[in-house]
């Protein structure tokens, strides 16, 4: 826990709290606004309201900002020979490897919260909905916080290895890109990934595409699909963890 | 013309070639999928050629989810480099001003950029040809949304270049990259003039065809307002990238 602190006080002058903050508002508000623009309103409200914020989020954006959030938490050990003082510290290094990974994922689970915040707010002042978020758009954001987290161990293992701030970011919008695309075609195995388990997770309870033709129905929210998405986190953050913490352990120091 | 060459090989260790087919791919692939998942495939001898327009509408598409963050990372690569290894300052000290070094990173990249998307383009007419689309090829379209879509890239690149020069942190950069992203993709629901005022809603504004109710049409492209864009685009780059030449490095 002093190591995930110690993070947090890395990340004070990073700006790390404008994505947690921005990206899920515009998520919410696009989704909305396009909406109301092209369909007029809101016509099955809380389920449309939601579909339209997590869809494009899920599906594109969530793995993109926790891949920003980890490039920042990484960013200080890359600079000012900041990298070769990380070598020569006497913190374990899997304790380095998993401080860096929660800091990674606790951000992005305060992104989904703030996802909620959003949607509740917009809901309730802008559209007037009726009633309150359906309860199980709320496990299902516990399942995202769940998924989240392999995606942020991951992702803060390639920021590790990769000095650039953007070449994680490209590969997490591209990794993304090709698990949306293969959810799409039904192949379920793709879960099994990191980014594809976050796409699955942020659309339980809904539909992916809207068009018939390129629908593919997403799962509900049971005990089954929630059990699918920790068991799959639980193992693939393991597994991540350990080989990052492996290859810390057998990387030098730099000129 | 040595320094852009300079440029070309820093992009080696930068793995800029991986990227770049990164865009080409990812572009090519999301479209390619997007056709036949609409059922281009039982279409494909239809006289209006409703293929062509399926394919030509999910580019309008995939180039604007997929390009403004890949370009963005690709400029941001390149300029960081600068950042990290005080580059300014040795290349001002042997002659090269960072104006000058902005406008030669301008034209490697662009080379890669303009190859990428026209790279495009020819595969997924290759891959028309290919399922056996029977109707001719719109040639006017295809060209006419290539050369509009060059420019918009082009505009976009020239934007992050300034912004990761600019910008040390490229938090910042990335960020603006994922706000153009936004625009790019909900464009039909911002106000026309900050579609207009921004490279990344031109993403949406070049779009060749989509559905009109229940029907798939060409949209006429606004050459005019791309022809702007570059020129606009062209001449600030060009003022901004001056000022960089008074610059201390």
């Amino acid at each position: 826990m002093k190591y995930v602190s110690v993070e947090f006080v890395k990340l004070q002058r990073s700006l790390s709290w404008a994505v947690v903050i921005l990206l899920p508002v515009i998520a919410v508000a696009s989704g909305s606004m396009s909406s109301v623009a092209s369909d007029g309103g809101l016509d099955d409200g809380w389920y449309t309201l939601w579909i339209r914020s997590i869809g494009f989020y899920g599906m594109a954006l969530l793995p993109v900002g926790i891949a920003i959030l980890a490039s920042l938490t990484w960013r200080t050990e890359h600079r000012n020979g900041n990298w070769n003082a990380l070598m020569s510290t006497s913190v374990p290094t899997s304790a380095m490897v998993l401080s860096k990974a929660a800091a990674v994922a606790i951000l992005s689970a305060l992104m989904q919260v703030v996802l909620v915040l959003t949607v509740v707010g917009f809901g309730k002042i802008a559209f007037d909905l009726p009633g309150m978020l359906p309860g199980r758009y709320v496990v299902s954001s516990v399942l995202v916080i769940i998924a989240s987290v392999p995606v942020a161990a991951l992702q803060s293992g390639l920021s590790m290895y990769f000095r650039s701030f953007a070449a994680p970011v490209a590969v997490a919008l591209v990794a993304t890109g090709v698990s949306t695309t293969a959810l799409l075609t039904d192949m379920t195995a793709i879960i099994a990934v990191p980014y594809a388990t976050a796409t699955y997770a942020t659309q339980l309870g809904t539909s992916l595409v809207e068009a018939s033709n390129t629908a593919c129905d997403a799962a509900g929210i049971s005990a089954g699909t929630a059990g699918l998405v920790a068991g799959v986190s639980a193992a693939a953050t393991t597994v991540i963890v350990i080989v990052t913490t492996w290859t810390l352990n057998r990387s030098d120091t730099r000129a | 013309m040595r320094i852009i060459a300079n440029e070309f090989a820093k992009m080696r260790h930068l793995r800029l070639g991986l990227l770049t087919l990164v865009l080409l791919s990812g572009v090519v692939g999301l479209t390619a999928f997007r056709g036949l998942a609409s059922g281009m495939a039982n279409d494909l001898s239809d006289p209006a050629g409703f293929a062509w327009k399926i394919l030509l509408a999910g580019l309008g598409f995939s180039a604007g989810l997929i390009s403004p963050l890949i370009i963005a990372a690709i400029a941001s690569r390149q300029v960081e480099a600068e950042h990290s290894g005080n580059g300014w300052l040795l290349s001002e000290t042997s002659g090269v001003t960072p104006g000058r070094l902005c406008r030669a990173k301008f034209a490697a990249l662009g080379v890669l950029v303009t190859t990428s998307t026209l790279a495009q383009s020819l595969i997924l007419v290759a891959i028309g040809f290919g399922v056996g689309i029977a109707s001719p090829v719109p040639v006017e379209q295809w060209l006419g949304y290539t050369t509009a879509i060059i420019v918009v890239n082009l505009a976009v690149l020239g934007v992050h270049l300034l912004l990761s020069a600019v910008i040390e942190n490229q938090l910042v950069c990335m960020g603006i990259a994922v706000i153009g992203l936004f625009i790019a993709v909900f464009a039909s629901a911002l106000p026309e003039w900050l579609v207009m005022l921004t490279p990344w809603g031109y993403y949406s504004l070049v779009v060749p065809a989509d559905y009109v109710g229940t029907d798939l049409v060409y949209l006429d492209i606004p050459y005019l307002s791309v022809l702007a864009l570059g020129l606009a685009g062209a001449g600030l780059f060009t003022l901004i990238t001056a000022r960089f030449d008074r610059r201390e490095a």
